[in-house]
C-alpha cells in the first residue's frame, strides 16, 4: 500500500489530480515523489508538500488535513483511496470505478459528473455533490455518492443515474433538475428539494417543504426501497429498519418542467 | 527580405499551376528580387499558397460573444492555449477566443478573415473584438436588410434616400460591405413571425417585401461600387424545399452582382423532414448560368458545434426541433441573433443530406473561382476543420469510404455518390485564396504578383491533404514569418479594411430626429470613429469587374 | 431571450420588474427606455403600456405600476416555478400558492396579461439575483421568457449594478469565453462559480493577494472576506479612497472613468457607448497604472505554465 501525507496544510489551495490510483499504481516511490502538484500558478513536486511511503499500488491512503487539496481522485477508474482527515473539492469528479472513502469532511463538487464507482463520506460534505458542472446537460451518471454527514446546497443538481445517501440534513435545491436516478435523505432538507425535477426519485425520512409544483399523488410503502436499504447496508451505509415500513407520501413533480419525478416522504406511525 | 527558394508556387490568379521558381519577399509585399543578404526559406519539397482568404467567417462581436456565454461545458473540453511568450492565453473549441482565432487561422496558413455580420449599433464591440485577433487580416459585412429606417425608405419607394442612408450606415460602422440575412424575416421575427415568401408583404408593413429589399440592395451596392457585391444570407434557410426560395433569389438578383453566402443551407428539396432532399443539382444549374453570382459553400461536418446567425426566427425552430440550449438577441433597428448549440450527427438523415449538399455544390459548380471554400464557422463546422473539406474535395475514394456508413434509404436522397471530379492543387488554391480575394475585391491578397501582401503559406508536400493544409510548414503574413514548423513566432496584429462609399452629408440631418425617435444612443455616439479601429486602411469604392 | 433597450422602447407593451427598484437604481430607465417614451410601434407611449412591479415592499417605483405584486421575501423562486407551470397550462392548488403572499387568481391574472401582450419583457433586479437562490433566481425569470416565446415575444434582462460590470462580462467574454470567476493560474482560462469567484476565494482565503480596480468589497463582504483582505497584500486603485483602501497595503487614487478618464462603457444591453470625459484629473487613469505595473512586472523573470498533457475540466 501506498501512504502520502500531507506536511502541513497550505493557505493556497493544492491542485493534487495525480492522487489517484490509475497514475499512482504503475509508479516507484521516486517517481511518485516527482508528480507535479500545482500550488496556485506554481508547478511543483508531490514531495514538496506531502512524505511518501512505498511505491505506487492500487490501494492508496492520504493522511493529513487535505481540505485544501483538490481534484484527488480525478477520471480514476479503479482502486481503492481511503483518506484519514478532510478533502478539497472535486473529490473523484469524472470518475467512472474504484472506490473513495473519507473519514473527516469533504467541500464542493463531490463526484462531479461521475459515472461510477463509489465515494463515502465520513463527515460532512459541501454543495454540488455529484453534479453537473456549469451548463452541462447531466450531472452524475452513475455511482454511488454515501455521506454520514450533511451536505449543501444543489445536491445531485441535473443527476442522470445513481444513487446518492445522506444522512444528515441536506440544504436548498437538493436533487436540482434531476432526470433520473435516486436521492436519499435521512434527516430531509432545507427548501426547493427536487426543483424542476424531470425524472427520478427523492426519497425522505423527515418531511419537507415542497414547493407549489408538486402534488400530492398517493400514499403508499414502496417495495423498492427494503433492496436499497440491503444494498446500501452492504456499502457500510446502514438504514433504520422502521424506515422501510409504514407508509410514504408520493408527490409528482415538478410541474413547472413538467416533469415526471417523484418525491417519497416517509409518514411516521 | 525573404527568398523563398524552390517551392512548387501555385499561383492560379497569375497562371501558376505547380512551377518551381522562387518568390521573393520586400518590406511586407512580393517583390521581383531581392539580394543575397535576405533571408531564404529552403522550400524544396513543399507547396507555396497564398495565405487563405475566408470570405463568411464569423470571429468576433455581439452574436458570437452572446454564444461564448452560452456553452461553458463544450469550452471546458475544449483545447486550451496556454499563456507563452508568443501566445496569449485562451481557448480553441466552437467559438475561439480573440486571440486563439488569430493564432489558429494564422497556424492554418489562413491570412484573411471577413467576419460576415455586424449590427452597427454594436459595431464598436466587433472592432474592438477584430482588434484583439491578432496576425491576419480582417473586414466586415454590415447587416442591412432588417434596417427599419431602410425598410421603411422602401415602402415610400424612396430608393435613392435608401441608398445614401445605406452609405452612411457603411462608413459609419467603419464596414467593407452590406449583409443581408433573411431579408424581411428578421423584422418579422420582432413580432414572432418570419418572412418566407419573397413577395410576402413584410411583417409589419403593407408593401414593402424581401424582394424589393434584395434587389434594392443589390442594386445599391452596384451603384456604390463596393469592391465586394451585396452578400446575401437567402430568406427560408434550413427549410426542406428552399431551393425554390433560392432560385428565385436568383432571379430577382438578375442583372446584378450578388455573393449568396453558405448555399449548403439553401440548397434543399422535399416537402418536409421526412422527404428533405439534397437539390444541389438544380441550384448548381441555376448559380452555374447566373455568371452575376458568386458564393460560398458553408459546408458540414459531422460533430459537435453551435450556430450562430442574425437568423432569429430560424433559430427559434431548431430551439424547438432540438430541445436544448436556446439564446436570442434582437437589436433595436437593426437586427437580432438567435444561438442554438447543435451537433451534426451521421446517424441524422437530415444531417447526412446536409454534409452531402455542401460538397456536391462545390462538385458541381463548374467554375471554382466563383465558390469559396468555408463553413459558416461555426455553423457548418469550426473553421480549424476547412482542411477535411479539402481531402474530401481532393480524393474521390475517401468521399467513398465516408458514403459507406449511409443507409439506401439516405443515398437515395443526395447525388453525391454519383459524382466523381477531384479538386486539383490549383483549384483548392482558388476556393481557399484567389477566389475569395477577388470575391471580396481585396486585389492584393489572394495570388503572389508582383507587389501582392506578402501572405504565404508553405506546406510539405505530402499524400494526406488534411494533414498537410492543417499543418503548414512555415506561414508568412505581411513579409514576416509567423509560423515556422508548428511554432507561432510573431504575432503581429493585422490590419482591418473598410470603405468610404460616397454619400450626400446632408442625409445626416434626415437620420438625425430619426434616431432621437428610435434608437436610445446619441445620434452623435454611434458611428464608428477612426481611432477605434485598429490599423485601419480605407479601400477606394471601385468595383473592378471580371 | 433579450434585446436592446431600443426594442423594449418601439415595441414592449408589458413590462414587469422583478426585485428593483428603477425609481432610485436606474433613474433614467422608465423615461428613456421602458414606460414613458413614445415608441416607433408605441405611439402613445405610457398608454400604451402596462407595468408589473413584483416585489416584498411597496418601494418608489410602485408608483409608477399599474400592478403591483407584493411577494413574501424569499418566495420569489416559489413564485416564478409557479409562473412557469401556469404558463402551461398546468393546475396548481390555490393552498400551494398561498407561500407566496399572492392568490393564485392573481399569477393567472399576470399569466394571461404576458400571454395577451405583443412584446413583454421582465427586467429582474438584485432583489432576486441576491437574494436566496441567487444565480437559480435569474435562472428562473430567464426561462419563464424564453418559454413565453411560443406564445408571443417576451424577453429578460437583469437589471445591471453601477460600474462597467457589462463591459467586464463582454471582454471577459472573447479574450476567455467566460464572464467572471475566471483562473488563470494553469496558463490557461478556467470557470467555476463558487470555487473561483472572487466572495468565495476570499472568504476561504484561497488567494495570497488581491488587487481591487473600480471595486469595494471591504465595504459589502462578510467579515472572513475582509480579514483576509486585511491580512494579505492588497492593492486598491480607485477615485476615491474606499473602505477597501483602509484595508490595503496600497492605495493608488486614479482618474474617474467617464469624468476625467476616457474609454468604454458597455450599457446593461451590452451596447458599447464612447466614454468623453469633460474634466481634466491630476490623477494617472486606471490604464495608465495598470500599463505600469504590468511593465514593471514583465521586467521581471517570466513566468510561463507547464502545460499539462491532459487538461484539467475546470
Amino acid at each position: 500500500m501506498l501512504t502520502v501525507t500531507l506536511k502541513e496544510p497550505t493557505t493556497v489551495p493544492l491542485e493534487a489530480e495525480a492522487l489517484s490510483p490509475d497514475v499512482l499504481a504503475p509508479l516507484k516511490h521516486d517517481a511518485i515523489c516527482a508528480l507535479p502538484v500545482l500550488l496556485g500558478k506554481r508547478s511543483m513536486r508531490l514531495d514538496d508538500f506531502f512524505t511518501v511511503e512505498g511505491d505506487g499500488s492500487e490501494e492508496i491512503e492520504l493522511r493529513g488535513d487535505l481540505t485544501k487539496v483538490k481534484w484527488i481522485g480525478q477520471h480514476m477508474t479503479r482502486g481503492k483511496i481511503r483518506i484519514v482527515g478532510n478533502v478539497g473539492m472535486h473529490l473523484g469528479a469524472y470518475m467512472t470505478g474504484g472506490s473513495i472513502e473519507v473519514t473527516g469532511n469533504a467541500t464542493d463538487w463531490v463526484g462531479g459528473e461521475m459515472s461510477g464507482g463509489s465515494i463515502h463520506i465520513g463527515g460532512n460534505a459541501g454543495g454540488q455533490l455529484g453534479c453537473a458542472y456549469r451548463g452541462s446537460m447531466s450531472g452524475m451518471s452513475g455511482g454511488t455518492i454515501l455521506v454520514e454527514g450533511s451536505a449543501g446546497i444543489e445536491l445531485g443538481m441535473r443527476m442522470k443515474r445513481g444513487l446518492i445517501a445522506v444522512r444528515g440534513s441536506v440544504r436548498d435545491f437538493a436533487g436540482l433538475q434531476m432526470k433520473g436516478g435516486t436521492i436519499v435523505l435521512m434527516s430531509g432538507a432545507e427548501l426547493r428539494t427536487g426543483a424542476w425535477m424531470q425524472r427520478g426519485t427523492i426519497i425522505s425520512m423527515k418531511p419537507l417543504r415542497l414547493l407549489p409544483t408538486f402534488a400530492h399523488a398517493c400514499d403508499y410503502n414502496p417495495m423498492f426501497l427494503g433492496i436499497y436499504t440491503k444494498h446500501l447496508a452492504t456499502l457500510g451505509f446502514s438504514i433504520p429498519h422502521e424506515v422501510t415500513q409504514g407508509t410514504y407520501r408520493r408527490y409528482t413533480g415538478d410541474a413547472a418542467v413538467p416533469g415526471k419525478g417523484e418525491l417519497l416522504v416517509w409518514q411516521p406511525r | 527580405m525573404i527568398r523563398i527558394r524552390n517551392g512548387k508556387v501555385y499561383d492560379p490568379a497569375n497562371g501558376v499551376n505547380g512551377v518551381i521558381r522562387d518568390v521573393c519577399i520586400a518590406d511586407g509585399k512580393i517583390v521581383a528580387e531581392v539580394d543575397v543578404a535576405a533571408r531564404t526559406l529552403d522550400a524544396t519539397g513543399m507547396f507555396v499558397f497564398p495565405g487563405g482568404v475566408d470570405v463568411h467567417t464569423h470571429i468576433g462581436g455581439a452574436a458570437l460573444n452572446f454564444a461564448r456565454g452560452l456553452i461553458p461545458e463544450q469550452h471546458r473540453k475544449a483545447t486550451p492555449i496556454f499563456h507563452s511568450q508568443y501566445r496569449r492565453a485562451g481557448i480553441i473549441g466552437t467559438t475561439p477566443t480573440t486571440f486563439a482565432t488569430g493564432y489558429v487561422y494564422a497556424g492554418m496558413g489562413w491570412t484573411t478573415a471577413n467576419e460576415a455580420a455586424v449590427p452597427v449599433l454594436s459595431a464598436k464591440h466587433t472592432h474592438e473584438e477584430l482588434h484583439d485577433t491578432p496576425i491576419i487580416d480582417k473586414t466586415c459585412c454590415v447587416l442591412m436588410a432588417n434596417n427599419e429606417i431602410v425598410l421603411d425608405l422602401l415602402e415610400n419607394d424612396e430608393q435613392d434616400r435608401a441608398k445614401q442612408v445605406v452609405a452612411w450606415y457603411v462608413w459609419a460602422a467603419k464596414a467593407y460591405g452590406i449583409k443581408a440575412v433573411n431579408p424581411g424575416g428578421v423584422a418579422g421575427w420582432k413580432w414572432g413571425k418570419d418572412c418566407k415568401g419573397l413577395s410576402d408583404v413584410i411583417p409589419g408593413y403593407k408593401k414593402v417585401t424581401p424582394a424589393k429589399m434584395i434587389s434594392s440592395l443589390a442594386q445599391i451596392a452596384d451603384e456604390l461600387n463596393l469592391p465586394h457585391p451585396v452578400h446575401i444570407h437567402c430568406n427560408n434557410l434550413g427549410a426542406p424545399g428552399n431551393a425554390s426560395t433560392t432560385i428565385e433569389t436568383m432571379k430577382i438578383l438578375e442583372g446584378r452582382r450578388a455573393h449568396l453566402a453558405h448555399l449548403q443551407y439553401h440548397a434543399y428539396g422535399g416537402d418536409d423532414w421526412f422527404t428533405m432532399r439534397s437539390a444541389a443539382v438544380e441550384i448548381a444549374e441555376h448559380f452555374n448560368a447566373n455568371t452575376n453570382l458568386t458564393c460560398d459553400a458553408g459546408a458540414v461536418l459531422f460533430g459537435n458545434t453551435v450556430t450562430v446567425t442574425a437568423d432569429g426566427p430560424w433559430q427559434h425552430l431548431l430551439y424547438q426541433l432540438t430541445g436544448r440550449k436556446w439564446g436570442n438577441l434582437d437589436v433595436e433597428n437593426e437586427t437580432g441573433c438567435g444561438v442554438v448549440p447543435y451537433v451534426y450527427k451521421e446517424k441524422n438523415v437530415v444531417n447526412a443530406v446536409q454534409w452531402a449538399v455542401g460538397l456536391e455544390l462545390l462538385l458541381l459548380i463548374t467554375d471554382p473561382w466563383r465558390i469559396c471554400l468555408t463553413t459558416d464557422h461555426p455553423n457548418g463546422a469550426t473553421f480549424w476543420r476547412y482542411p477535411e473539406i479539402v481531402q474530401l474535395l481532393m480524393n474521390a475514394d475517401f468521399r467513398k469510404e465516408q458514403l459507406k456508413q449511409f443507409p439506401d434509404s439516405t443515398l437515395s436522397r443526395m447525388v453525391l455518390p454519383e459524382l466523381t471530379r477531384e479538386y486539383t492543387l490549383s483549384e483548392i488554391a482558388i476556393i481557399t485564396s484567389a477566389g475569395p480575394a477577388r470575391t471580396l475585391g481585396l486585389t492584393q491578397k489572394g495570388h503572389l504578383g508582383i507587389g501582392a501582401d506578402a501572405d504565404i503559406a508553405i506546406y510539405n508536400e505530402s499524400n494526406d491533404v488534411a494533414q498537410m493544409f492543417a499543418h503548414p510548414r512555415y506561414v508568412i503574413k505581411s513579409g514576416e514569418v509567423v509560423v515556422e514548423e508548428g511554432e507561432l513566432r510573431k504575432s503581429g496584429e493585422g490590419r482591418q479594411f473598410a470603405v468610404k462609399p460616397e454619400y450626400d452629408e446632408s442625409i445626416e440631418d434626415f437620420l438625425r430626429p430619426l434616431f432621437q425617435q428610435h434608437y436610445t444612443m446619441s445620434f452623435e455616439n454611434y458611428p464608428v470613429s477612426c481611432d477605434r479601429v485598429h490599423n485601419l486602411e480605407v479601400h477606394a469604392c471601385k468595383y473592378c469587374g471580371k | 431571450m433579450s434585446c436592446t433597450l431600443g426594442e423594449v422602447k418601439n415595441r414592449a407593451d408589458f413590462i414587469i420588474y422583478w426585485g428593483g427598484n428603477p425609481a432610485e437604481c436606474h433613474p433614467r430607465h422608465f423615461t428613456k427606455y421602458a414606460l414613458t417614451p413614445k415608441g416607433k410601434f408605441i405611439p402613445r407611449g405610457r398608454k400604451d403600456r402596462t407595468m408589473v412591479l413584483v416585489d416584498i415592499r411597496e418601494t418608489m417605483s410602485a408608483k409608477a405600476a399599474d400592478i403591483f405584486l407584493q411577494v413574501r421575501p424569499g418566495k420569489d423562486f416559489e413564485m416564478l416555478t409557479i409562473l412557469r407551470a401556469l404558463v402551461k397550462g398546468q393546475r396548481i392548488n390555490e393552498d400551494a400558492v398561498a407561500e407566496t403572499g399572492l392568490k393564485l387568481e392573481q399569477l393567472q391574472d399576470l399569466v394571461a396579461r404576458m400571454k395577451a401582450a405583443k412584446f413583454g419583457v421582465l427586467f429582474f433586479g438584485m432583489g432576486l439575483s441576491m437574494t436566496r437562490g441567487k444565480h437559480m433566481n435569474s435562472a428562473a425569470a430567464l426561462t419563464l421568457a424564453a418559454e413565453m416565446n411560443a406564445f408571443t415575444k417576451f424577453v429578460a434582462m437583469p437589471m445591471r449594478g453601477h460600474g462597467n460590470v457589462t463591459g467586464a462580462d463582454v471582454i471577459m467574454r472573447y479574450t476567455t469565453t467566460y464572464p467572471f470567476g475566471i483562473h488563470m493560474g494553469r496558463g490557461y482560462p478556467r470557470f467555476n462559480p463558487g470555487e473561483y469567484s472572487t466572495i468565495d476565494l476570499l472568504v476561504r482565503g484561497d488567494n495570497d493577494a488581491t488587487l481591487v480596480l473600480g471595486a469595494d468589497p471591504g465595504a459589502t463582504m462578510p467579515k472572513p472576506a475582509i480579514e483576509h483582505l486585511k491580512r494579505t497584500p492588497t492593492i486598491v486603485l480607485d477615485p476615491k479612497v474606499t473602505h477597501t483602501s483602509r484595508l490595503s497595503r496600497v492605495h493608488i487614487t486614479t482618474a474617474a472613468t467617464g469624468i476625467s478618464a476616457p474609454g468604454t462603457v458597455y450599457r446593461m444591453d451590452e451596447i458599447p457607448l464612447p466614454l468623453s470625459p469633460p474634466l481634466k484629473s491630476p490623477y494617472p487613469t486606471d490604464e495608465e497604472v495598470m500599463r505600469r505595473i504590468r511593465e514593471a512586472v514583465q521586467r521581471k523573470e517570466p513566468w510561463y505554465p507547464v502545460p499539462t498533457s491532459a487538461p484539467q475540466m475546470t
